[in-house]
Order: C-alpha cells, then sequence, then structure tokens
C-alpha cells in the first residue's frame, strides 16, 4: 500500500516536472524577443566571466615573470677559486629562502655579453683589448623577492666578506622591492576588477531577467486567479530563465574558443610566452563549469528573486 | 454558499493619504445554482465585491464566508484553494497571450490538478461548446474580441467550478457578440452553476430577468428576485 502511494506521488512529481519544463520551453520560444534579450546579457557577462579568468591567468604569468627576473648577483673578487665559489654555492642553497643559485663564471659572463651585445662598439672594444673583464658571480633567486635581503646578510658576514667585491647593493633593492609591489598590485588590482565586474554582471543580468518577468506580470495575476500553485507559476520562468542561460553559455563558449584560438599567435608574440589557449585548454573543464555555471545559475537565480515579488509565499 | 456580513473595504490613496471607502456594510447570500447580476454605475463596488470573492482584496471590517470559510483567514499564498472552485470571465478576456486556445483552457485544468490523460477530450468539448473548436491553436491576438471572449468562458467552465464570476463580460464587445455570451452564460447557469455577474448595460439586465443587486456609492440599495436596472 505504502509503496503504492510512494509510485503514485513519484509519477505526480514526475508529471509535474515535466508540465514545468514543457511550459519553461514553449514560452522560451514563444517569447524569442524577450528570451533573445535575456540570453544576450547573460552571454555578455559569461564572456566577461570568461576574460576575467584569462585576465586573472594573464596577471599571475606577468607577476610571475616579473618576479623571475628578480635576482641578487653576487660578485667575487679575482683571486678566490671556483671551489670557493661553487663553496658558497652550496652553502647557500641550503637556506630555506633560495630558490636556485647559478654560478657564472668570467667566461660565462663573457659569452653572455658577447652574445646581448653582438656587433656593435662595446662588443667590438672588449675583443680589442683582449681581457675579459667579467668576474666570477652567483645568481641567487629568492622564494619570494623580499628575501634577497637575507640572502645579501650572508655575504656580508665577516667570513665571507673577504672573498666578495660586490653584491647588489641598497639601490637595486629598492627596485626588487618596487617591482615586487607591481606584481602584488597588479594581482590585487585584477582581483578587484574582477569582484567590481561580477557585481555590476549580476546586477545587470538580475534587472534583465526582472524586466523580462515585470512585463509578464499580468499573466502572474493570470495564473493566481485561475487557481495556479506559486510552483506551477514559478517553475516555467526558472525553466526560461536557465534555458537562457544555458543558451547565452553554448554561445559564449563557442565565441571564446574561436577567439582565443584566432589570436593565441599574436597574443604569444607581443607578450614573450604567455599562452592564452593553454590557459584555457589546461582549464578547459573549469571554464566550462565556470561558463555553464554561471550562465545558468544566472538565469535561474535571476528568476526567482524577480518572480518572487509577485509570489507571496 | 457565500455570505457577505457587513463587508466594508476602505482603499487609502497614495495621494494625501485620504481613505476612498469603496464598500459600505455590504451584506447579501448568494445560493447555490442562482443567477446574480450586481448591477450600478462604474466605480459603485461591484468589481470590489468579486475580488473579495476572489481573495484578492480582504474587507476592512466585516467578513466574506465562502462555503463555510472566512475569506479573511486565508493567506495569499493559500488563496488557490478557494480560487479553483471558481470560474472567472472578465472584461479584458485575462487570457495568457503566448498559450494558445488549448493551452489557455488546458491550463485550469493543470492549475487545478485535474489535468489527465482524458484532459485533452475534455478540452475539445468545452472548445467545441463555446464555437471554437476550429481554432484551438490560434494565440489569443489572433482571434476577434467575442472569440476571446469565448475562449474566457471555457476556460472557466473546464474544471466544473461551483461558481462562475462574470465581471463585465461584456463591455467590450458589439451587442451581437454580447448577447450570445449572455445566451452560454444562461446555459451555464441552467446547467446547475451559480453565475455572479456584474454589468452596467442596461440591456442585458432587464433581458435576464433573474435576481438583481443594485449597487451605488459602495452600497447595496436593491436586492430584488426578477429584477430591472435601476440607477
Amino acid at each position: 500500500m505504502k509503496i503504492k502511494i510512494n509510485l503514485l506521488k513519484s509519477d505526480k512529481m514526475l508529471n509535474f516536472a515535466k508540465k514545468i519544463i514543457k511550459g519553461g520551453w514553449k514560452n522560451f520560444k514563444r517569447q524569442g524577443f524577450l528570451s533573445f534579450a535575456t540570453a544576450l546579457i547573460i552571454f555578455v557577462v559569461v564572456l566577461l566571466g570568461t576574460s576575467l579568468f584569462i585576465f586573472e591567468g594573464g596577471v599571475k604569468f606577468f607577476s610571475e615573470k616579473i618576479r623571475d627576473k628578480i635576482d641578487v648577483s653576487v660578485y667575487f673578487k679575482e683571486s678566490v677559486d671556483r671551489e670557493t665559489i661553487l663553496d658558497f654555492k652550496s652553502q647557500v642553497e641550503k637556506m630555506s629562502e633560495v630558490k636556485s643559485v647559478e654560478y657564472i663564471s668570467p667566461e660565462d659572463a663573457y659569452a653572455i655579453f658577447s652574445k646581448s651585445h653582438e656587433n656593435d662598439d662595446f662588443s667590438r672594444s672588449l675583443q680589442a683589448i683582449q681581457v675579459n673583464p667579467f668576474l666570477a658571480s652567483l645568481k641567487i633567486k629568492t622564494n619570494f623577492p623580499e628575501q634577497y635581503a637575507t640572502v645579501t646578510e650572508f655575504f656580508k658576514k665577516e667570513e665571507v666578506a673577504p672573498y666578495v667585491r660586490n653584491v647588489n647593493d641598497h639601490k637595486r633593492g629598492l627596485i626588487i622591492e618596487k617591482f615586487s609591489k607591481i606584481a602584488t598590485n597588479v594581482e590585487n588590482v585584477g582581483l578587484i576588477a574582477t569582484i567590481i565586474l561580477s557585481i555590476i554582471a549580476i546586477i545587470i543580468t538580475y534587472n534583465t531577467v526582472r524586466l523580462s518577468i515585470h512585463s509578464q506580470r499580468m499573466e502572474i495575476e493570470v495564473m493566481h486567479l485561475v487557481g495556479a500553485k506559486n510552483n506551477l507559476v514559478r517553475g516555467p520562468f526558472l525553466i526560461q530563465g536557465m534555458l537562457s542561460g544555458f543558451f547565452a553559455s553554448l554561445v559564449a563558449f563557442i565565441v571564446s574558443l574561436v577567439v582565443i584560438f584566432s589570436l593565441k599567435d599574436k597574443i604569444l608574440s607581443i607578450t614573450d610566452g604567455f599562452d592564452i589557449s593553454s590557459i584555457y585548454m589546461t582549464n578547459l573543464l573549469l571554464v566550462i563549469l565556470l561558463q555553464f555555471g554561471l550562465g545558468i545559475g544566472l538565469g535561474l537565480v535571476s528568476s526567482y528573486i524577480a518572480t518572487k515579488k509577485y509570489l507571496k509565499d | 454558499m457565500i455570505e457577505f456580513k457587513q463587508v466594508s473595504k476602505d482603499y487609502i490613496s497614495n495621494i494625501g493619504k485620504e481613505i476612498k471607502p469603496a464598500l459600505r456594510e455590504v451584506s447579501f447570500t448568494v445560493k447555490d445554482g442562482e443567477f446574480i447580476t450586481l448591477c450600478g454605475r462604474s466605480g459603485a463596488g461591484k468589481t470590489t465585491i468579486l475580488k473579495m470573492i476572489t481573495c484578492e482584496e480582504k474587507p476592512t471590517s466585516g467578513s466574506v464566508i465562502f462555503y463555510g470559510q472566512n475569506t479573511s483567514d486565508i493567506k495569499q499564498k493559500d488563496a488557490y484553494n478557494i480560487r479553483q472552485q471558481l470560474g472567472f470571465i472578465y472584461q479584458d478576456f485575462k487570457l495568457l497571450p503566448y498559450k494558445t486556445v488549448f493551452e489557455n483552457v488546458a491550463y485550469a485544468l493543470e492549475a487545478t490538478g485535474q489535468d489527465t490523460k482524458g484532459s485533452k477530450d475534455e478540452v475539445m468539448k468545452v472548445l467545441d461548446l463555446v464555437g471554437l473548436i476550429r481554432k484551438t491553436n490560434r494565440f489569443p491576438k489572433e482571434l476577434s474580441g467575442g472569440e476571446q471572449q469565448r475562449v474566457s468562458i471555457a476556460r472557466a467552465l473546464i474544471h466544473r467550478p461551483r461558481i462562475i464570476l462574470a465581471d463585465e463580460p461584456t463591455g467590450n464587445l458589439d451587442p451581437y457578440h454580447s448577447r450570445d455570451i449572455m445566451k452560454v452564460l444562461m446555459k451555464i447557469n441552467e446547467a446547475g452553476s451559480t453565475i455572479i455577474l456584474s454589468t452596467h448595460n442596461k440591456e442585458i439586465v432587464n433581458n435576464i430577468k433573474k435576481r438583481v443587486i443594485t449597487v451605488d456609492d459602495g452600497r447595496i440599495i436593491r436586492d430584488e428576485e426578477n429584477g430591472m436596472f435601476f440607477i
């Protein structure tokens, strides 16, 4: 008996769901202009969300790049042999703040200089004097730019200082701090821009859906007058909102894919290695979830809030 | 049975917060199977009386008893219980513009939870009754005023309500269509449904020869069996 009642209940629920979905789909099709207007706004929001996601990736890429360029170079006196420097290298490597240490011999330094100054006056005059003026050095990268001070302190110690000709001076330190601040600021600005634009996007979508439902308030009243319960009135509006969100997300997904792949090479060459498509493709599942979740979610939540005004519970 | 007991309704105007009485101590009873015409000038209070029955409005004082239930005790979200027992016909038809003729009528069945596998046949029967069997797939905007009103009648009938409320149903129609609509309402009443018709059309009131309640300035000034138009 109980099973029969439960079956009847679930059958009723299924019929109700079918009715709601069918009603929502018909409304979506028949109210072409309203559906299009809502979907267009959600499309813009989803595209904006996708752009912010890529922007975040870009900010990370560039701030990493800025931080990667920051290092501490320690130059040793000419008399210091290679083994001593390598000994310092292994000591420095053990420091928790240090990310990497690279030994650059005078020959390596000469080669690097020659390569970057190929065929210019500096290179030619260097060749003319037949002398290698470069010193052996250690190029040290820390985990965080602020940690460079700890490294320089190490080379100012009594037992190390006599071997050292020059460590990055205070001026260099200021530059490092400045770069670090810029990178952090860019990240913060990105985050704030994301939050502000997201709020604006949500408000715009909500208002569009609200206006669309407001224009149908008389119909909601009629549905009530013929005895429809709130769920029967609200359901098709929610489905309609979700459908607008779904189609908006689908178009946004295709458009963003096309745009990203057509701009990929240009961005790669302008930005020195920022591969926009790899951010998109390596996070494809997340991107799809973000786009469809944002689109369908916005359509659903906006419709729910907008109908709530006319459906007093 | 519906009972109005000393019902008063005041509206507060937005400008100046002035109190405007719409009904003043109105009392009357509607018995099952009656055909009642509420007659009076525009703004006399006829529509407010109908809105009291549909729970769109609540009395400021007094009570409206709908088959033993005091409508003042019913919350808005539960008003569907009352409305499912009513059928509505309005001057402006109040059809759902994005639904076809068939869907508009079937919606009343869905709303009252009476839609079954045989619903389609029932809807077709009612549409046949109002002469719209060939226009089931049309949208309201593709119909004439008279046809739209017939859809509205079909919607009011489909779930076999206890009472049908008709608020100026002929207000937007020409005399030919008005007579047509009134014939349908009379037939429905003969079949056993209670009809409450609100109108200020003298010809209609005088032709019905049923109970007439005359409302003026929010008060009932006459309540007569086989009444005539009097203002």
